[in-house]
Order: C-alpha cells, then sequence, then structure tokens
C-alpha cells in the first residue's frame, strides 16, 4: 500500500511563488501526469516530492508517513531524470547495480536482479557497454532500469521522453504504460506534452502558475475543460478559440467577432453579454452537413491533407486560423465556400477572465 | 587570376602552418639554447658567430653543478670547503623544491578541490565574492612581503620550509578554487541526485559519482598549481635566504657576483629544474589532455 500526500505544500523561492497551495493525493498504483507550460510548477512539485528541495510550508507524506525531513534515499522512490543522469563512467551493468550495491544486496542477487531488470526493459545487450555508446532512446531504457531495479513502490519521471525523437518518444511512451501495467506501481510523471499526458494518464493534474488547475481523466480534461488554458493546451489540432462578444439578441444571446456572427445554443441563454471567446474543437466543426446547430458560410483558405485526417483552414488572417478536421477520403476544393457548423453541443464559452461559462 | 575553392583552402592551410611554426620557432627557440648551451664547453657560450650546437659537446657543466667533480674545484681560485659545500647546493635545493611544491601543492588542491564543491553545488560563495577572492590574487605579493617578513620572523617561519608551504598554499588556493569550480560545475546536478535517490549518501555520492568525473580536472589543477610553486622565485628568495634555498634561488645564484657568469653551469641547473616538470606532465598527461580539455562528461 502506498500513497502519497501533498498537503498544503508550498514553495517560494525568494518572492516567486512556484508552487502555491497545494492539495493532493496520489492513490496506490495510480498512473498520474502533472502536465503545464514551463515553469508553472510541476517540476518543482516532482522534486519537492523526491526530496531534492524543501518546502517552504506544507507536508508531503509518503505511505502516511511524514517524509519532510528524510533523505532523497530513504523514500521509497525510484526516480528517472530528464537527462538519464547515468554515470558516464560505469558500465551499463554497474549503472543498474548502482543503488543495489548502494543496499548492501548480494553480489549473486544483484547479478540476478540485473539480468531480470534488463530483461524486462530489453536492453540485456547493452549490459557490457558504456553509456555513451547508447543511443538515446537506449539510455533512457538504462535509466528507468537502474531504477526499477531497487523496486521502489513510487515513481517519479522527470520529463523522461522529451529529449528523444517523435518515434522513439512514441516507443517509450508504450513502454512506460506497459512497465505501469505490469509492475502495478505508482507512477508520478511529469511533463509539458498534452499528447504524453493524455495517452499515459489514469489522472491528469493541470498546473499553471503554481496551481492546480484541473484535475481528471483525460477524457474529462479533454470533454470538459474548466478554463479557457485548459481547453487552449489539450487536443491537437488545438481547439479553435475565437475572441468576440456575446451580444443579446432578438432571439437570445448571439456570438459577434470580427469575422462572423452566430445565435448561441438555448443553454447560454442566461450568460451575461461581454467580451469572451467562443470555443469548438477542429474535430466537432461540420463541414457542408447541418449538424443541428449554427453555421456560416465562409471560404476554405488552405487544405492541408494529413492522410488519415484532412485539415481545412478558414480566417487565416486572424491571430489564430480557425480549423476543421474531416474525413481524409472527403473531397474539398481550396477556395471553395461551404458552410461551417456549430454544432449546438460542441461549443464551449469562455469569460474575459478565462473561466468557463455553463 | 581568382583561385579556385580548394585552392583557396590549400592556401589558407599554407599560410596557417607558416605562421604556426614561425611562432613555435619563437617559443621553443629560448628551451633550445639552455639545452643547447647546457652541452657546450667555457668558450662556446659567449662565441660569436653564435654556436647552435656544439661539436664539442661535454657532459662539464652537468658534472660540476650536479656532481662531485674535483675539476671545479681547480678552476676555482677560492678554498675547498666553500667549493664543496656549493656543490652539494643544487640537490639540497631540488629537494627543497620537491619537498615544498609537492606539499603545498596537495595541500591546495585538497582544499581548494572541497572548497570549490561548496561553492558548486551550497554556493557557499557567491559569484561576487568568488571574484573577489580572485582579485585578492592579483595584489603583487611583493608589497605584501613587509608584514609577512615581520610576522614571519616573530612567528619563526622564517627560512623554514612549513613557512613557504603556507604562502604558497594560500597565494594559489584561488586559482585551485577556480579551476576546480569549473571541473565540478561539469558535473550534472541530476548526477549526484540520481544518486543519492538510489540511496547513496553524500561521501559516497562524491566518492563514486563526483569524483572520478574530475579527477582529470583536478590532475590538471595539480600540475598547473605545481608549475606555480615550483618555479615560484621572489617570495622564495625574501624568506629563505640560508637555511632553506629553492631552485630558482639557487639558479639565481650564478648570476651573482660571486661566482661569475657562468652560463653553461647555469643552463646545465635550468635543465635539472625543467626535466622534473616534464616527467610530471609525461606521467599524467592522459589526464592532461582530458583535463585541459574542460567540457569532458557527456550530457
Amino acid at each position: 500500500m502506498s500513497r502519497i500526500e501533498l498537503v498544503n505544500l508550498r514553495k517560494e523561492y525568494g518572492s516567486v511563488v512556484a508552487v502555491s497551495s497545494m492539495d493532493l493525493t496520489i492513490e496506490d498504483g495510480e498512473f498520474i501526469v502533472f502536465v503545464g507550460p514551463s515553469g508553472c510548477g510541476k517540476t518543482t512539485t516532482l522534486r519537492m516530492i523526491a526530496g531534492f528541495e524543501d518546502p517552504t510550508a506544507g507536508e508531503i507524506r509518503i505511505n502516511g508517513e511524514v517524509v519532510n525531513e528524510k533523505e532523497p534515499g530513504d523514500r521509497d522512490l525510484g526516480m528517472v531524470f530528464q537527462s538519464h543522469a547515468l554515470f558516464p563512467h560505469k558500465n551499463v551493468a554497474d549503472n543498474i547495480a548502482f543503488g543495489l550495491r548502494m543496499k548492501k544486496v548480494p553480489q549473486d542477487e544483484q547479478a540476478r536482479k540485473v539480468q531480470e531488470v534488463s530483461e524486462l526493459v530489453r536492453i540485456t545487450h547493452l549490459l557490457g557497454k558504456m553509456p555513451a555508446q547508447c543511443s538515446g532512446g537506449e539510455s533512457q531504457r538504462i535509466a528507468l532500469a537502474r531504477t526499477l531495479v531497487t523496486e521502489p513502490s513510487n515513481f517519479l519521471l522527470d520529463e523522461p521522453l522529451s529529449s528523444l525523437d517523435a518515434k522513439l518518444r512514441r516507443e517509450l511512451r508504450a513502454e512506460c504504460d506497459r512497465l505501469h501495467d505490469e509492475l502495478q506501481k505508482t507512477f508520478v510523471y511529469v511533463t509539458h506534452d498534452q499528447e504524453e499526458a493524455m495517452t499515459l494518464a489514469d489522472r491528469i493534474v493541470v498546473m499553471n502558475q503554481g496551481e492546480i488547475v484541473q484535475m481528471g481523466s483525460p477524457m474529462e480534461i479533454y470533454s470538459n475543460p474548466v478554463s479557457y488554458f485548459v481547453a487552449d493546451f489539450f487536443g491537437n489540432p488545438a481547439m479553435n478559440l475565437v475572441e468576440g462578444e456575446f451580444v443579446a439578441g432578438a432571439n437570445g444571446l448571439e456570438f459577434h467577432c470580427s469575422q462572423f456572427k452566430i445565435p448561441l445554443p438555448e443553454k447560454f441563454k442566461g450568460a451575461t453579454p461581454g467580451k469572451g471567446t467562443l470555443g469548438i474543437r477542429p474535430e466537432n466543426v461540420t463541414i457542408g452537413a447541418s449538424g443541428g446547430g449554427a453555421s456560416i458560410s465562409s471560404e476554405i483558405e488552405l487544405v492541408e491533407p494529413l492522410g488519415k485526417d484532412t485539415l481545412l483552414y478558414f480566417g487565416t488572417e486572424a491571430d489564430r486560423p480557425f480549423v476543421a478536421v474531416i474525413e481524409g477520403t472527403q473531397v474539398v476544393q481550396r477556395h471553395a465556400n461551404v458552410d461551417v457548423g456549430f454544432p449546438d453541443d460542441a461549443i464551449f464559452l469562455f469569460a474575459a477572465n478565462g473561466d468557463r461559462i455553463r | 587570376m581568382s583561385m579556385t575553392k580548394s585552392q583557396r583552402r590549400h592556401a589558407f592551410s599554407a599560410f596557417r602552418y607558416l605562421v604556426l611554426t614561425v611562432w613555435l620557432a619563437i617559443v621553443a627557440f629560448p628551451i633550445f639554447w639552455m639545452v643547447s648551451t647546457s652541452f657546450k664547453p667555457d668558450r662556446e657560450w659567449f662565441a660569436w658567430p653564435p654556436v647552435y650546437i656544439s661539436e664539442n659537446a661535454t657532459l662539464q657543466n652537468y658534472l660540476v653543478v650536479w656532481a662531485d667533480v674535483s675539476e671545479y674545484a681547480v678552476d676555482e681560485t677560492g678554498n675547498l670547503e666553500t667549493v664543496a659545500q656549493s656543490l652539494q647546493r643544487p640537490w639540497v635545493a631540488l629537494r627543497n623544491s620537491a619537498l615544498i611544491s609537492v606539499i603545498s601543492t596537495t595541500l591546495t588542491v585538497l582544499f581548494g578541490a572541497v572548497l570549490a564543491y561548496g561553492v558548486s553545488r551550497y554556493g557557499i560563495l557567491s559569484e561576487g565574492r568568488m571574484f573577489q577572492l580572485l582579485m585578492l590574487r592579483m595584489v603583487p605579493p611583493i608589497v605584501l612581503i613587509a608584514p609577512i617578513s615581520i610576522w614571519y620572523s616573530a612567528l619563526g617561519l622564517l627560512d623554514t620550509i612549513t613557512g613557504l608551504v603556507m604562502l604558497y598554499f594560500l597565494t594559489t588556493l584561488p586559482y585551485a578554487v577556480w579551476m576546480a569550480k569549473s571541473f565540478i560545475d561539469e558535473v550534472p546536478r541530476e548526477m549526484e541526485q540520481a544518486a543519492e535517490i538510489l540511496g547513496a549518501s553524500r561521501m559516497r555520492t562524491i566518492w563514486e559519482v563526483v569524483l572520478p568525473l574530475v579527477r582529470s580536472g583536478l590532475v590538471a589543477t595539480f600540475l598547473f598549481i605545481l608549475i606555480l610553486t615550483w618555479s615560484e622565485y621572489l617570495l622564495a628568495l625574501l624568506l629563505s635566504k640560508t637555511a632553506v634555498v629553492t631552485l630558482p634561488v639557487e639558479l639565481s645564484k650564478y648570476q651573482g657576483s660571486t661566482e661569475g657568469r657562468v652560463y653553461g653551469r647555469q643552463a646545465a641547473l635550468s635543465v635539472g629544474i625543467t626535466l622534473p616538470l616534464i616527467v610530471v606532465g609525461l606521467i599524467i598527461r592522459k589526464h592532461l589532455a582530458r583535463g585541459f580539455s574542460f567540457g569532458m562528461v557527456r550530457r
């Protein structure tokens, strides 16, 4: 049974608040992902859990025990670093065995465990090599093995894949998922990549400016963002967010912006008029067919075929173009005028301060 | 007429070698002259046109300086006792120099490395303080010689090995801290943290992770400081005149009025002063190549 609890956790660097009053309970076996832009406090939080940073205030409990005063090595944690942090003067086998040696595990058992864990992450062929002879992907597997071998009940992963190229990243992402599945241990994972968060997490903790903005399953975060920030951060291509104004019209609330005007669905009739943002995910925008909502006629300015999908760009002279995703098999003409539909249940509204209007 | 790209590249390459060769000749000439003179018989020391490589090469100078050869006594008009004493002097000076520089350099690198670790990892000295430390070293030692002499005389440190060791330790420490810090800075913190979270104590981490990675750097630092102390002349001259004489001070005596301008002997002694450093350099050259190139840790 292992559980990590953060109680009122706070970290200040001089007058800068890196993490402000954070409360969070990470359950046994959970795969939790801290995600947010750089400087949001996610790495600081992880480093406080690891014991490399002392909290300014608050408590960290691991397995029910307050660990604020404990050394990193005594917290029942394993950590994988962004830079891999392999010891360059020791060969791969010695790197992996390091933790066992520190814990005074007998020699023959060390050898057995190193072998075992190398098979688990598929690096047995590298054991005799020096870290400098291994590729980035291999290095990260070795770093994983070095952490796994001591069998901690909690794993901390600090942007472990961000130094790798896209293909390797996907490959090792799947590997992380598989390891978590097999080990059933608690994984705390920090990333700035929303896609990694979506694919790996049981629960996502979205952070911004030292605070938790939203917490929930990937689907919850995706389909029910609490603010402009979260809506903007998750999803690829990103949600269309159009700045404009909510105006009371003859038939209820309308949305006016420099490019178009549309009536808003019934459910928003209680919203206060004023400046704000309308959001709709590119995959929810309908083209041609009526999706049961407002629609406008607009010119397709750019067609971007991606194979399976095709991206259509509208209003490219605006700060951010309006994007729609359609099936790759559908044929569209650039510069053609089409009906762009806003299905009622796909529309998000955000107030000027970024809060979601429901 | 314009050159093709590859012609231009060749021309530039030739020019570069020309410049480097000229530079090398200028730099190496005094060393060549020292070695050459040390093998010349007396009459060729001042010969004009100069003798570059003597056809009558002799070991005479070496024998006179480093070995107890009586011929020197015949040349001299002074009494035999003084001559015998002077023949022992280079070896005593060599012993003094070796003791003083090895002890003080070892102390300097040891303390310097520990201090540098503190600066690098715990920020015990700010950037400004570090700079002040180096600025302190910019003070010409000679201006402090009066207070040092007074205190040394009061403490009985004048003319002692301990006295020079202490002074060399203090004056070279700033260099050692600066150099060692640059090497320790190269070791990523995450590497230490990785060791820590795997259960290694701080001492263990330093011993097993940091030290092996900065070893080459510390060896380079050691040699740098060793060269400084080995060739230090001014403080050695002023603080130890009779009992403790170091090699550079000994060498200067050959320039003095009592013995005349015995260039060949001087050169033979100079070669003896230079050789130990070259030998040390050769022994540790594997470390030097890596140490002086910095950036040795693959991130």
